[in-house]
């Protein structure tokens, strides 16, 4: 079963990285997004398998009996949020590029690899 | 971090926040100062866990000494960035929250470089990459939107990479807490599950410092974002990045374990190469100096790589000489760009007759990156040359010094063509108070720590024996 | 010494001040502070005499190896003298030469100026190597700055930039060698060198260390193939040319390969190297000096082939060598230094320094004239001047040393040569007559011509009465250099000797040189394109190469295709971890095989069936689908597998992820065309497996290890004990780790308000009103609130049941989002009444603060604080986390719900 969930994980890691490698940056998108569910479950194996029991103290009782890994599951719970804060970030990026420049296509990011035109000036003290 | 959040709230009274930022960065600094007190006087491990559990179970903040020392010259930077950014950013950037972000980033690289704990450290990063973004993309042009989309896409594989690596390195251990991990896994051969997990995380480490060949998303970035958040990056980011690297290298794998410095010295090697000679060709300013801000943490990755203490004490000293300067000379282009209203050597011009302070004040972070005597930037190389002759890796050496003169032919054309060069027909105007005070500040920092380079040096001494101590 | 030392650092920076305030006479108030030196360093005499040496020193940076060390030896003493003598001279000489310019101007030379004179002194007075090597860049900045100096002229620029990339490049030459040295003898003393010169040179290092100092040596005195850049230097004021170029900083070189020489002796290589580079520079630099146009470029030309014949010196054995390098450097550096005033003079008073149209300024200038023939008969080696003795003894040197005669022979060229030039650059443009008359627009003052005055005066009674200075300064430089004492007989007549006759085979060559110039002058102008030409261009070539190497690597790198920069990180990743897994060595350990689950794998291979679908799929809408039904099968599988929490937070997430993407796919098109050649794809496909084998093995040996839990084992423990919660998950949350969660809760904030940065600043037109099946609207009321409802339990009963503040706020965001999809966005956000950011900002105040009383308590922050009821009493307990907790369910809603809204407006454009 643990092997079974490695594979799992590892599959699911493989999979995002090919869409990452896509030109499409909507694709790049949720491959980052499965990305980061693959790393979650990788945290998961990561943690305690011997028990399936939620890591919860029964009442009554003062210290938690046979469990599931608790401290991995906190990890995977803040890891799970910062991955939804990321991606949806970057969903904005991409919708904003996509307004100004009208592509979603990740060679059309050169507009940042050409030295700025001197005449555009920043706005400075407006 | 306090700060951040009143920031936020006040980021529609431009003036307030910029207020509130300044003096929370003082507050910053002060602590900090304060803080290194307590790190070299109290020992190497003045420790705080927050939520008040024992250590190696709670996450805490310690005042180890390679972090505290990093903390003082983050709040330095912060602040004289602070007071640059008074004259460089308009009330519209405020009011896109700019004092919040700048904020949340020092909050992120202060948490990384004090923080007890891998996950902790986890947690930071993705701070710093998401306040990085917001500084990116505040101006909403369309190349800060391409240069941003980069960033995130590096970012997140960056962070994915360190988050595998401390997953597996959680599964094997049980534990997070860096001075137990540095026990366990110090006592411990290497297995697939650790060098793997090392490798990933010295991948992801090396994306987020910038090392070859994970650089290519990073100078772009750099042009793409405002001025003083461009300097707080190459001050600060790169470096906090570096920091991780080193405590996961130094620290929690501990120099014993080599499997990584094969790997590492070529990394370092063609980092300070590639980087030193692709400076060289760049008319944007600010790619030039971005380009040449990888190069140097090629310089500290190649002390890093010796795996000796001598090895680590060089870096830690490049890391603090390295990040004012880098700070320091975004700080000099932006007072360029003021005054000559251009980011491109081809128009730009004049400055030493107009304004021959900058000129001095800009020529010390200069002369120090090109690792002219007495500046800290001669110690900080010195230190790695040395290293890298008693490591014995001369060609490592070798290559460090190649890089330096290509470092120093590309400083000069910059200040020729700067400085020297005059500009026709058109006035070049006069640089604002509180840039050059912002500059002032870094300048003269790097000058005291070049004319006395002794207390940093042993600071750098004590920061490598922590880091060794780590595991014992 | 430090005292000097100290004084000529501040005084560099302050008395050119007086330059802005005073005219005419500044040059003579400057020259006060460097004369005043001189005096003090005379005061030294009767200990160098005597051959003492005076060390001082202080610690510096003891860690670093840098020690202030200073040592004063009759070497250095004599360098001493020269400095500040000279550089007196030059001050005053500068304050009439810089009439015409801005005072400020005229002051930052000055500054330039004393600031180089203390280089100087600190270079030939240091011991400790790092600290000569700190001086020693110095005047390489400083020279670069000084020829720079007309920073208007693009000329100035190139010869500034190129004259720093030779030395600097020599110097970085020097901190190798220094390294090295302090490698194998761990010492930094310059003086220790001597000693240990058979370590040095039986340690590998050995050949390294001579050739770095070789290059060093050689850059800095412009020596084949690094000369290139002096006559290029020319470009300077004329009084930095006569004090850095010819006097002073050019002789560094020689003053290091003087201190190296026990170490280059001690090989069987080192002292052939240096004649033979001798020798090419001065054959060199002959022909160019006869070539060149220009009255300061012939000097230019004349001084690197003196060089050359001081490296030739050094690289001679016997003590007669030493004797006449120490002459030599002497008489140079004050008929050089004077020759340049007058050419410096030249050019002030008519503007022009080409030698071809001077003529008859001995009439306008008559005082220069006179100074100008002093020192080229010195120059020249007429006797009585000091250029004689030191010629004589040249030739002695060469005739005791154990050498072949063709380095004789070019010498007695290069002499001859030397007196051609010293007969041309002063008859010419003083005496013969002029092609066209030549107008003079500065006549000639005090500060013009005192200092070659003076100079040449220098130069004739040294050699008349050259007792003083050969007791205090050449006997005991000789002494220095050599190691022991050498009789040293300084006299105008020695009898009749070979040297004489090769003084006179010299001058007679050099007469027949003066005699037909012009043809020699025309010929080699018309005919001959040498290596210095090449070598310079060769040089530029370089540089110009490694600018479009450099352009080509950039292009070549920063290709702008996010693709490739992926392909090359995850293939740099993977190599990565393959090379540590190999350099580690370590063999796979395999987990115990635990039972197969059907149901459960069959989800599991759901989720990888979803990852593969998403692979495929070739409408952005598939793909999307497809990870979110990844996304519920892993969240099944937490469920089956004791994380209800986790279970909860996926779905909730997968769900908000869906209507947020929802909104993102409204705006973009929804087919993908294939972006990827099937070859890209197929390359991809390895990659992508590759990284996912590595990782699998990886996981496989990790679960093989076993799995120690210290730290889960102490929560499971403790949690009740002291965390006062049932659910050991959130506890670790919001208390054990609750740092954690704070960090993590910024960079929700953080998001939140890079999202309002990014979505909320466009105005939103009025939203047109989309049909929305009335069943859905009907519903949306009652699922809101019992949503919200839901919400608020969840966070409450956190503490000791599945949820928490990061669920709950995402089931609160949900309640709006589908209040959002039903009645649209204006009106959620009229419900929502207030700014989700502001939300945010109350809420990351709320998890901060409460972590403050736990401080003001005693405790460090975070620590949190638990109030328990009185047994019996029916109320909840209360403690400081769930404040904690609400602001983490705040500053969750406020992000989504920032975000839902901006992206719901932009999806609806």
């Amino acid at each position: 079963m643990t092997i079974l969930y490695a594979f799992c994980a590892a599959a699911i890691m493989g999979a995002a990285l090919y869409m990452i490698l896509s030109r499409n940056l909507v694709r790049i998108l949720l491959g980052l997004a499965l990305l980061s569910t693959g790393v979650n479950v990788m945290l998961f194996v990561a943690g305690d398998f011997g028990s399936r029991q939620p890591p919860l103290i029964r009442a009554g009782e003062k210290a938690l009996g046979e469990a599931a890994d608790p401290l991995a599951q906190a990890l995977i719970l803040t890891a799970i949020v910062i991955g939804f804060a990321l991606t949806v970030v970057l969903a904005t990026i991409v919708v904003t590029g996509w307004r100004s420049s009208g592509s979603l296509d990740a060679r059309d990011l050169d507009a940042a690899e050409q030295p700025d035109d001197p005449e555009i000036r920043e706005p400075h003290a407006d | 971090m306090l700060g951040a959040g009143v920031a936020a709230l006040l980021r529609r009274r431009a003036g307030v926040a910029e207020a509130v930022s300044l003096v929370v960065h003082g507050i910053v600094l002060v602590g900090a100062m304060m803080l290194l007190g307590r790190a070299t006087q109290d020992g190497p491990l003045a420790l705080t866990v927050f939520g008040g559990w024992p250590a190696a179970i709670g996450v805490g903040f310690s005042a180890r000494l390679p972090g505290a020392g990093l903390v003082l010259v983050s709040a330095l930077i912060a602040f004289a960035g602070a007071v640059f950014g008074h004259a460089a950013i308009g009330p519209r950037r405020r009011r896109a929250g700019y004092d919040a972000l700048m904020l949340a980033l020092l909050a992120a690289v202060n948490g990384a470089f004090l923080t007890t704990d891998l996950f902790n450290l986890y947690v930071w990063f993705e701070l710093a990459l998401l306040a990085a973004l917001g500084l990116v993309t505040l101006d909403r042009r369309q190349a800060q939107i391409g240069g941003a989309i980069r960033y995130a896409a590096f970012g997140m594989l960056g962070a994915t990479a360190i988050l595998a690596g401390i997953a597996l390195i959680y599964g094997v251990t049980g534990t997070l807490d860096l001075v137990t991990l540095a026990r366990v896994l110090g006592d411990e051969g290497p297995s697939v599950a650790t060098a793997t997990a090392a490798a990933l995380l010295v991948g992801g480490l090396a994306l987020k410092s910038g090392l070859v060949p994970f650089h290519v998303w990073l100078p772009s970035s750099y042009a793409a974002a405002p001025l003083p958040a461009a300097a707080v990056f190459a001050g600060l980011l790169t470096k906090m990045g570096f920091y991780a690297l080193l405590v996961v290298v130094a620290g929690v794998f501990g120099l014993g374990a080599t499997f990584l410095t094969p790997a590492l010295r070529v990394i370092a090697a063609a980092t300070m190469l590639l980087c030193a000679l692709s400076a060289l060709a760049q008319t944007d300013m600010r790619r030039l100096i971005g380009y040449h801000v990888v190069a140097q943490v090629g310089y500290m990755a190649a002390g890093l790589s010796m795996a000796t203490p001598a090895g680590v004490d060089a870096a830690v000293f490049y890391m603090v000489h390295s990040m004012i300067v880098q700070a320091n000379l975004f700080f000099g282009l932006g007072a360029i760009h003021r005054a000559t209203g251009s980011w491109n050597l081809r128009g730009t011009g004049g400055m030493i007759r107009s304004n021959p302070l900058f000129a001095f004040l800009f020529a010390v972070p200069m002369l120090s990156l090109a690792g002219i005597p007495p500046l800290s930037g001669f110690w900080a190389k010195l230190l790695v040359v040395r290293a890298a002759f008693a490591g014995g890796a001369a060609w490592l050496a070798v290559a460090a010094l190649v890089a330096a003169l290509l470092t120093i032919v590309s400083v000069a054309s910059l200040w020729s063509e700067a400085c020297w060069k005059s500009l026709k027909g058109r006035r070049v105007r006069r640089v604002p108070w509180s840039m050059l005070a912002g500059m002032a500040i870094l300048s003269g920092a790097t000058l005291a720590i070049g004319l006395l380079p002794e207390r940093v040096a042993i600071v750098a001494k004590l920061s490598a024996a922590a880091l060794a101590r780590m595991g014992s | 010494m430090f005292v000097l030392l100290l004084v000529a650092l501040l005084g560099s920076c302050i008395v050119p001040l007086s330059a802005r305030y005073v005219g005419k006479g500044a040059g003579f108030i400057v020259a006060l502070l460097p004369f005043g030196l001189a005096a003090a360093f005379v005061a030294y005499a009767p200990v160098v005499e005597r051959g003492w040496v005076r060390g001082e020193g202080i610690a510096w940076a003891p860690s670093l190896g840098l020690d202030l060390t200073l040592r004063l030896d009759g070497f250095s003493f004599l360098f001493c003298l020269l400095i500040t003598g000279i550089g007196g001279l030059v001050a005053v000489y500068a304050g009439g030469y810089l009439t015409d310019k801005p005072r400020a101007e005229r002051s930052r030379f000055f500054t330039l100026i004393l600031l180089f004179m203390t280089a100087m002194l600190g270079t030939v007075l240091a011991d400790n190597m790092l600290l000569l090597i700190v001086f020693w860049e110095a005047t390489s900045i400083l020279s670069f700055l000084l020829i720079g100096f007309d920073s208007r002229s693009a000329r100035s620029r190139r010869a500034a930039i190129m004259a720093l990339q030779v030395t600097a490049g020599g110097g970085l030459a020097l901190v190798a060698a220094a390294a090295m040295i302090a490698q194998v003898t761990g010492n930094w003393s310059l003086a220790a060198v001597a000693g240990n010169a058979p370590q040095i040179v039986a340690s590998p290092y050995g050949v390294p260390i001579i050739l770095c100092v070789m290059i060093a040596a050689f850059t800095k005195s412009a020596q084949f193939p690094f000369h290139f850049w002096l006559p290029n230097a020319m470009q300077a004021p004329t009084p930095a040319s006569a004090f850095l170029h010819s006097a002073t900083m050019v002789k560094l070189g020689i003053y290091l390969l003087a201190r190296f020489e026990p170490v280059i002796a001690a090989t069987w290589w080192g002292r052939t190297t240096l004649i033979t580079v001798a020798c090419v520079t001065m054959a060199v630099a002959s022909v160019q000096a006869l070539r060149a146009e220009s009255f300061k470029s012939a000097l230019a030309y004349s001084t690197m082939a003196s060089l050359g014949i001081l490296v030739l010196l050094v690289g001679l054995d016997g003590p007669a060598a030493t004797v006449a390098m120490i002459g030599f450097l002497l008489a140079h550096a004050i008929y050089k230094a004077a020759l340049f005033f007058c050419a410096g003079s030249v050019l002030h008073a008519t503007g022009t320094g080409t030698l071809r149209s001077l003529g008859g300024l001995a009439r306008k200038l008559p005082m220069t004239a006179i100074a100008c023939t002093g020192a080229s008969l010195s120059m020249a080696g007429i006797p009585p001047f000091l250029g004689f003795i030191s010629k004589e003894f040249l030739f002695e040197a060469q005739l005791e040393s154990s050498w072949e005669l063709i380095p004789l022979a070019i010498a007695v060229l290069v002499n001859a040569v030397m007196v051609g030039v010293a007969g041309v650059v002063t008859l010419r443009p003083f005496f013969l007559k002029p092609v066209k008359p030549v107008k003079v627009e500065h006549p000639e003052s005090v500060s013009l011509f005192m200092p070659p005055l003076l100079l040449a005066l220098a130069g004739l009674t040294i050699s008349l009465d050259p007792d003083w200075i050969t007791r205090v300064a050449i006997r005991p430089a000789v002494a220095a250099v050599y190691g022991r004492a050498v009789p040293v007989d300084v006299s105008v007549w020695h009898g009749w000797t070979p040297m004489l006759g090769l003084s006179l085979i010299v001058v007679a060559i050099g007469a027949a040189i003066v005699r037909w110039w012009r043809s020699i002058h025309a010929f080699l102008r018309d005919a001959y394109l040498i290596e210095e030409i090449g070598l310079e261009r060769l040089w530029e070539t370089t540089v110009r190469g490694l600018l479009r190497v450099s352009a080509a690597v950039t292009g070549w790198v920063e290709h702008g295709d996010l693709r490739r920069y992926v392909v090359t990180t995850a293939v740099a990743l993977v190599a990565l971890v393959l090379w540590s897994l190999a350099v580690a060595g370590a063999a796979i350990r395999w987990p115990v095989v635990d039972a197969l689950r059907p149901a459960e794998a069959l989800v599991a291979l759901i989720g990888v069936g979803g990852a593969v679908a998403a692979v495929r799929a070739r409408n952005l809408l598939t793909t999307m689908v497809a990870v979110g039904i990844t996304g519920f099968a892993v969240a099944i599988t937490f469920m089956v597998n004791g994380a209800p929490d986790l279970a909860i937070t996926q779905f909730t997430v997968e769900a908000l992820l869906v209507v947020l993407l929802t909104a993102l796919l409204l705006a973009v098109p929804l087919d993908a065309a294939r972006s990827r050649r099937p070859r890209q794809r197929a390359g991809d496909a390895a990659i992508a497996t590759a990284f996912a084998a590595v990782m699998f093995v990886a996981m496989v040996d990790m679960t093989g290890a076993g799995h120690p839990t210290p730290a889960a084992d102490w929560f499971g423990r403790m949690s009740y004990v002291a965390g006062k919660g049932l659910n050991v998950v959130n506890v670790i949350l919001v208390d054990f780790r609750g740092f954690d969660t704070l960090g993590e809760t910024t960079v929700i904030a953080v998001a939140a308000l890079l999202g309002a940065s990014l979505l909320g600043a466009r105005k939103t037109e009025p939203q047109p009103r989309r049909a929305v099946h009335y069943s859905f609207a009907a519903a949306s009321g009652p699922l809101f609130w019992l949503l919200i409802v839901a919400s608020v339990l969840i966070l409450w009963r956190g503490h000791d049941q599945p949820g928490g503040g990061f669920v709950g706020g995402l089931v609160a965001a949900l309640a709006f989002a589908v209040f959002a999809l039903a009645r649209g966005v204006r009106s959620a956000e009229t419900r929502l009444r207030a700014r989700p950011t502001t939300l945010v900002a109350i809420g990351l105040l709320l998890a901060v603060l409460s972590g403050l009383p736990g401080m003001i308590a005693g405790g460090p922050f975070l620590s949190q604080l638990w109030w328990e009821p009185p047994a019996g009493v029916p109320l909840p307990k209360l403690g400081t986390t769930i404040a904690f907790d609400l602001g983490v369910f705040l500053v969750v809603l406020g992000a989504v719900l920032t975000f839902l809204f901006g992206l719901r407006r932009e999806g609806a454009r």
